[in-house]
């Protein structure tokens, strides 16, 4: 009897471990997986940016119009999406120097979104663009050199 | 200096000629061009440089001049051109071996292992401008002129390649090449490193040639402007803009 409580008492014990674990794991696939999203959506609001930039596509202030927008929208939510427990899993391809340099990790962010607000006003034609544009766009290779391995 | 260790005995302080003056203008600019091609990728971000203008400017630069060597090498001066330094593999697997058993061969221009170093350099530069050509800034703000030709499944993977061949191929070779020629400087006492400044070396019996014959300046220019037409227009003409 005594046996078979033990039993069940480690069981239970073990159950719960792997629940934690499990849900641990969860967590912080799913942050991962957000923040990607987010990052993606900004890539893809990017892509007319540098069709014009290089001269591929016709200038179209309304595309860097929301470009600008999703920039500023999405730049605040990022910080947060890059807890501890969410160095490695998944298909990150962050690096560890984003944890050693949170501070410098996050002010990218809020430079972006100020960069973003501040070429909402100083866009207003092609020339303009093809000036200021780059400095707005900029902010994200400077990160990605830093911070990201560049998987697949 | 230590001249007077030169190989063979030759009257001292007497100089041969060995690199011509567009030749060694070509080596420190190809060397400036390559270093100032890296700072301007690495350091993009503090150059304000989101679109790497520099970048592509400089990588026009080395392509102009690795055409210009190559046209250079059929026309330049005696030691500049391929049918005067290039031999046979044998050749340079016997000049390596004499190397090694310490018997002492000397020539006034590239000896024959150190050929195969040139063409490798030359080879791996151009590859790496060419891969340039065809591939995209990783957020794809900019592109090479013809990265318009390439499927963008392939962008990526070139991408990857333009940046392993710089780090895993040419910078290995260069470290080599430089090493090699510390080593002659040092070990064999051939001063290799001051020739490629001054131009001159100490007079000895040289195997290929006692001096070189000296190809006129103004052949040069026009290789440099022959060159810059060559690489400038076409890629004008396909790529509608350079930069």
């Amino acid at each position: 009897m005594r046996l078979v409580r033990l039993h069940f008492v480690a069981g239970t014990l073990g159950l719960a471990l792997a629940a934690g674990a499990g849900l641990a794991t969860a967590q912080n696939v799913d942050v991962i997986k957000k923040r990607q999203d987010i990052l993606e959506g900004m890539g893809k609001a990017t892509k007319p940016v540098g069709a014009m930039l290089k001269g591929a596509a016709p200038f179209d202030l309304a595309a860097v119009k929301k470009a600008l927008a999703l920039y500023q929208a999405s730049a605040p939510k990022l910080p947060p999406l890059f807890p501890d427990d969410s160095k490695t899993g998944g298909d990150t391809e962050a690096l560890a120097a984003i944890w050693e340099n949170k501070k410098d990790f996050e002010d990218r962010y809020a430079k972006l979104a100020a960069d973003a607000k501040a070429a909402e006003t100083s866009i207003t034609d092609e020339f303009s663009f093809q000036e200021e544009m780059p400095k707005v766009v900029g902010n994200c290779g400077g990160c990605h050199k830093k911070y990201r391995e560049e998987k697949k | 200096m230590r001249r007077e260790a030169a190989p063979a005995p030759a009257p001292a302080g007497a100089d041969a000629r060995a690199w011509d003056l567009p030749t060694r203008v070509f080596h420190w600019t190809l060397v400036a061009l390559i270093v100032a091609a890296w700072a301007s990728s690495e350091y993009a971000e503090k150059l304000g440089d989101a679109t790497l203008r520099w970048h592509r400017a400089i990588g026009y630069g080395v392509l102009i001049l690795i055409v210009w060597r190559l046209l250079w090498g059929v026309v330049g001066s005696s030691t500049s051109r391929f049918s005067s330094f290039l031999r046979s593999p044998l050749a340079a697997l016997s000049y390596g071996r004499d190397l090694i058993t310490g018997r002492a061969r000397h020539f006034l221009g590239h000896n024959p292992l150190g050929a195969y170093m040139v063409l490798a350099l030359v080879a791996v530069v151009a590859a790496q401008v060419g891969l340039g050509l065809f591939t995209t800034e990783h957020n794809d703000l900019a592109d090479g002129p013809l990265a318009k030709f390439v499927a963008e499944s392939w962008l990526k993977p070139i991408r990857r390649w333009h940046h392993f061949v710089f780090e895993s191929v040419l910078l290995p070779l260069v470290g080599l090449h430089i090493a090699a020629n510390v080593l002659y400087g040092f070990v064999k006492r051939e001063p290799l490193i001051p020739a490629m400044v001054t131009g001159t070396k100490p007079a000895a019996p040289y195997e290929d040639e006692a001096s070189a014959r000296i190809a006129p300046l103004w052949r040069a220019l026009v290789c440099l402007a022959l060159a810059a037409a060559l690489v400038l227009a076409p890629l004008k003409l396909i790529a509608g803009r350079l930069l």
